[in-house]
């Protein structure tokens, strides 16, 4: 059983490959009916899923398979012409047999599943219905292959009437054709076949043809059998073109368990957090040892490590890429029974297939794409009168581009249509509640456009099969989101719509922004950030009990990151503020931010079952120093802006302070690893009368400082201590906004100019070198904590 | 440090020796911690490990008894702080607090206790469930335990680890 088990899955491994071309070659085959090349691929599909599934006892697939054969057999033999509605029956069965591949994976049998006696009937009658007519010799004379490809296309738009007009006069023509053709041919001398036969079977097929399916006797006329025999020039063009593709197509593969490359990638998001460690405790030793030898030697291992960890990151990313060509390739087939269902004429332009991008977003952008191109087709393309009237051609033309740009993947999706219409719009989502006039009224064009990705929203009067329900374009949205993709529409009426999806590469390591709020640091993926602006504070505005501000010729939504994260706001920002410009799909928010840190390489880890799905974090990730920082989940945060109540965007400090009655309610910390230092600086400072309180090395300060028994005034800081130096407890300190103005006093016996200079850099604001006199020290802390009592 | 490992040594030296326990199946092993002025235990086999407090960020939009999120050796892992679960005032951390990281299942959080007191065997027949007013679905209180000279609350790990929020 496990064996069988291990067969079937490669049975279905391969079946789904193979299919997945199928598809893309039968629409190709249909423009290119003489293309042999194409047709033998597509024959053996069907026969390497024939053969296997009569192997496996799958007997309905087989059967179904079966047919397909015999009539994709006679294709390639030459004695049968596939017209677009031999087409219709092939591509169904294919369908029919995607079902039935699907159905097995997931029961392990092909029993009960969809009935093929329909398709089977239809297959059949198909071939016999062309084997009715007695086989024909092949008429050496070669027609030529123009009538056949307008055929081609005329025949998708026809009723059935209209075809067998067309039949008829295509025969008509055909006939005379040939029949000038052999009167060239006799006056040339040449002994011409029985050729009237020939001509007269088709014609006799005519007759009864009515009663049966048009489907059977449609082929009849078309003579591309032919190019089997004589190719013309174009199908030689088009066999010649196409070894390219399987050569391609041949490269030296292994297949691996996608768990794996999930695995792999998992231990290199390991390895670029360690990374980002070695590189931070690189720069902390690097300060700590200037100078010192081995610091190159260190410095060359770190960069070696680092961009060998990148080069494997990016190496491994690659493993997990697929072209798009992957996703795109179904859209022919799409487009194609698209424009037979309602009736226009339609023309897809792909490019840029071997864009290549992850395979979890290969597999995610499939659906948006589906309903982006369902509504072009419906709502974009206008029907061919229509078209004809505004003075453009009949067949609308879809156009799918996907291409690089950074670290993103961009698809643009274009149709030459009716455009969209900015006021309509509006007045619909009137109409439908989505928005009120006064939100209307505000609305610029652009985003007056984004309103089709309103769920409930549809400028279709009539549901239809294709589209109409307004669901579409949320899925698009919704799914969009989940990528952290951008979405960008652009239109004109009459003219084009454009809509341009813009997709991060990859999913598992991102590119992050790291901003700070008040204490607290967050990481903002970067391919959500479009700008970043530092503004004034009076440049905030409140409308309608929400902060705004004016970006160049827009008006930007703020929201600021400590309302949305409850940060109690404990220093004031200070004039200036900065602004992070957050797109998402196709909404924009300013988030307001106290600092900007910098661009940091991050993988999201979740925070487990616990702490899942709270609201505004998508996850968190570590730190080079160590420390975790979440992640900002940028669709949250924009649902959470909505809701929340403006408030002034920026808040007064809430500080507090004391007020100060005696010497002894100032309080200085004295830090040195030198209990005798300690004490001198106790005794020089005893009469000022202010509380002294010791700590013995930078790391005892921080935590003393951090547990906030005491408001300190001014820190009087050794240089040289273990575990953590001063200039080191300088920079901590520092970091915490409520410090910022804390006065630290080096006391130290460095005495070097460059001692003096990173004194400064850390943001010491004296620097008193030993020994010094008791008065001196006494006077430079007066000062800096502005004490003017005496005790 | 090391002479109050050695009296929790010597404890379980003491408790192993005891002829009572002979059979390891009915011998539940328990580690106990305190929290406010209780002592409370859980078993043996729940925790990961106990570590030293480190840093750790906080997290919006929670109860205020998580902490917040810490880094363990690359997993991100929820904090909680017991005293506040348990609905006693917050106090300032001593050095003799630890977190302890429980797991069950793939449910891993750390724990943040006041102290650890010592690792305790006990017989399973010495154990009583949870008093009737406080056992039921939510419940944190899987049993009490007996013994000598006092009575031990074990949690209920499980209930601990679900997110209540």
């Amino acid at each position: 059983m496990d064996e069988f088990q291990e067969i079937l899955q490669d049975f279905l491994v391969e079946s789904f490959e193979l299919i997945e071309q199928l598809d893309q070659d039968l629409v190709e085959l249909e423009n290119t009916p003489e293309d042999l090349e194409l047709l033998n691929r597509i024959f053996r599909v069907a026969h390497t899923v024939k053969g296997a599934s009569s192997f496996l006892n799958f007997d309905i697939l087989t059967r179904l398979t079966h047919h397909m054969e015999d009539v994709l057999n006679r294709a390639r033999k030459g004695e049968l012409v596939l017209t677009p509605d031999i087409m219709d029956v092939v591509l169904k069965s294919i369908d029919m047999m995607k079902a039935m591949l699907h159905f097995i994976r997931d029961n392990g049998t092909d029993e009960g599943s969809d009935d093929i006696e329909d398709v089977v009937v239809k297959l059949d009658a198909i071939t016999s219905g062309e084997s009715a007519s007695p086989s024909t010799p092949e008429p050496e004379a070669t027609p030529e292959p123009e009538p056949i490809v307008e055929e081609e296309v005329d025949y998708s738009d026809m009723s059935e009437g209209e075809i067998e007009d067309e039949i008829e006069r295509l025969l008509q023509m055909r006939q005379d054709e040939d029949k000038a053709r052999r009167v060239a041919k006799i006056e040339a001398g040449e002994a011409v076949p029985d050729a009237p036969e020939i001509i007269d079977e088709p014609a006799k097929e005519e007759a009864p043809a009515p009663k049966e399916e048009p489907k059977v006797e449609a082929p009849a006329p078309t003579p591309p059998p032919v190019a089997e025999k004589k190719p013309t020039p174009s199908a030689k063009k088009e066999v010649a073109k196409a070894p390219a593709k399987p050569a391609a197509s041949v490269e030296q593969t292994i297949r691996v368990d996608v768990r794996r490359l999930d695995h792999l990638m998992n231990l290199i998001g390991e390895l670029v957090l360690g990374k980002n460690r070695l590189i931070k405790i690189n720069d902390d030793v690097e300060e700590r040892y200037e100078g010192e030898e081995f610091l190159e030697e260190l410095n060359q291992v770190v960069s070696i490590v680092s961009l060998v960890t990148t080069d494997l990151q990016i190496a491994v990313m690659k493993t997990r890429m697929l072209p798009i060509g992957k996703v795109f390739n179904k859209f022919p087939r799409m487009i194609r029974d698209l424009s037979r269902e309602l009736g226009k004429k339609i023309e897809l332009e792909i490019g840029g297939e071997e864009t290549e991008l992850d395979k979890s977003i290969v597999e995610e952008i499939g659906d948006p794409l589906v309903h982006i191109i369902r509504n072009s087709c419906d709502h974009g393309v206008e029907p061919i009168a229509d078209r004809i009237a505004k003075g453009k051609s009949e067949t609308g033309t879809i156009g799918l581009k996907a291409y690089n740009e950074g670290n993103h993947i961009v698809i643009e999706i274009t149709d030459d249509g009716k455009g969209l219409d900015a006021n309509v719009l509006k007045d619909i989502a009137i109409s439908k509640n989505v928005i009120t006039e006064k939100e209307a009224d505000n609305m610029g064009d652009k985003e007056a456009f984004t309103l089709i990705f309103r769920p409930g929203f549809s400028t279709a009067k009539t549901v239809t099969n294709v589209s109409g329900r307004g669901v579409g374009m949320d899925v698009v949205k919704t799914n969009i989101e989940k990528l952290n993709g951008i979405i960008d529409i652009d239109s004109e009426i009459d003219a084009y719509t454009k809509i341009k999806l813009k997709i991060p590469l990859t999913l598992a390591i991102i590119q992050a922004l790291l901003v700070g709020v008040q204490e607290e640091y967050y990481a903002i993926p970067l391919a959500s950030v479009l700008e970043t602006v530092r503004i004034s504070t009076d440049e905030v505005y409140t409308v309608e009990n929400r902060s705004v501000m004016r970006l160049r010729d827009e008006v930007l939504p703020l929201v600021h990151l400590a309302d949305i994260f409850e940060v109690d706001r404990v220093f004031d920002g200070g004039e200036h503020t900065y602004v992070v410009v957050l797109g998402l799909a196709e909404s924009k928010i300013g988030v307001i931010v106290d600092t900007l840190v910098g661009q940091e390489e991050i993988v999201i880890k979740s925070m487990g079952e616990y702490l899942k799905g709270m609201d505004g974090v998508a996850g968190a990730t570590i730190r080079g120093d160590g420390g975790v920082t979440l992640i900002v989940d940028v669709a949250a945060l924009m649902q959470m802006a909505k809701s929340l109540k403006a408030k002034p965007a920026i808040a007064q400090a809430a500080s507090a302070t004391k007020v100060k009655e005696k010497p002894s309610d100032y309080h200085v910390m004295i830090v040195d690893d030198s209990k005798t230092d300690r004490s001198i600086m106790k005794n020089a400072l005893k009469p000022l009368g202010v509380t002294l309180i010791e700590a013995a090395d930078g790391v005892e300060a921080l935590n003393i400082l951090k547990a906030g028994d005491h408001q300190f005034d001014a820190m009087l800081v050794d240089i040289e201590m273990p575990r953590m130096d001063g200039y080191s407890l300088a920079g901590e300190i520092k970091k915490y906004n409520k410090y910022k103005n804390l006065p630290l006093i080096a006391v130290t016996s460095r005495t070097t100019k460059a001692d003096r200079m990173r004194g400064v850099e850390v943001g010491m604001v004296e620097y008193i070198t030993k020994p010094y006199s008791p008065e001196y020290l006494m006077n430079v802390v007066k000062r800096n904590i502005n004490l003017t009592m005496e005790a | 440090m090391s002479d109050k490992m050695k009296n929790i040594i010597d404890n379980q030296q003491k408790q192993q020796d005891e002829p009572d326990i002979t059979n390891l199946d009915d011998v539940m092993q328990l580690v106990g911690f305190v929290v406010g002025d209780e002592e409370y235990t859980v078993p043996i086999l729940t925790i990961q490990e106990i570590i030293k407090p480190i840093e750790f960020t906080r997290v919006p939009q929670t109860p205020d008894y998580v902490l917040g999120v810490f880094n363990l050796r690359g997993s991100v892992i929820p904090l909680i702080d017991l005293r506040m679960k348990f609905g006693l005032p917050s106090a300032k951390q001593t050095d003799e607090a630890r977190y302890i990281v429980m797991k069950s299942g793939d449910e891993v959080a750390g724990f943040v206790i006041d102290r650890l007191t010592e690792a305790i065997r006990l017989k399973k027949s010495d154990i009583d469930p949870a008093p009737e007013t406080a056992s039921g679905e939510k419940s944190i209180i899987e049993g009490v335990g007996k013994q000598a000279d006092r009575i031990l609350t074990i949690l209920k790990v499980d209930t601990l680890l679900e997110r209540d929020f």
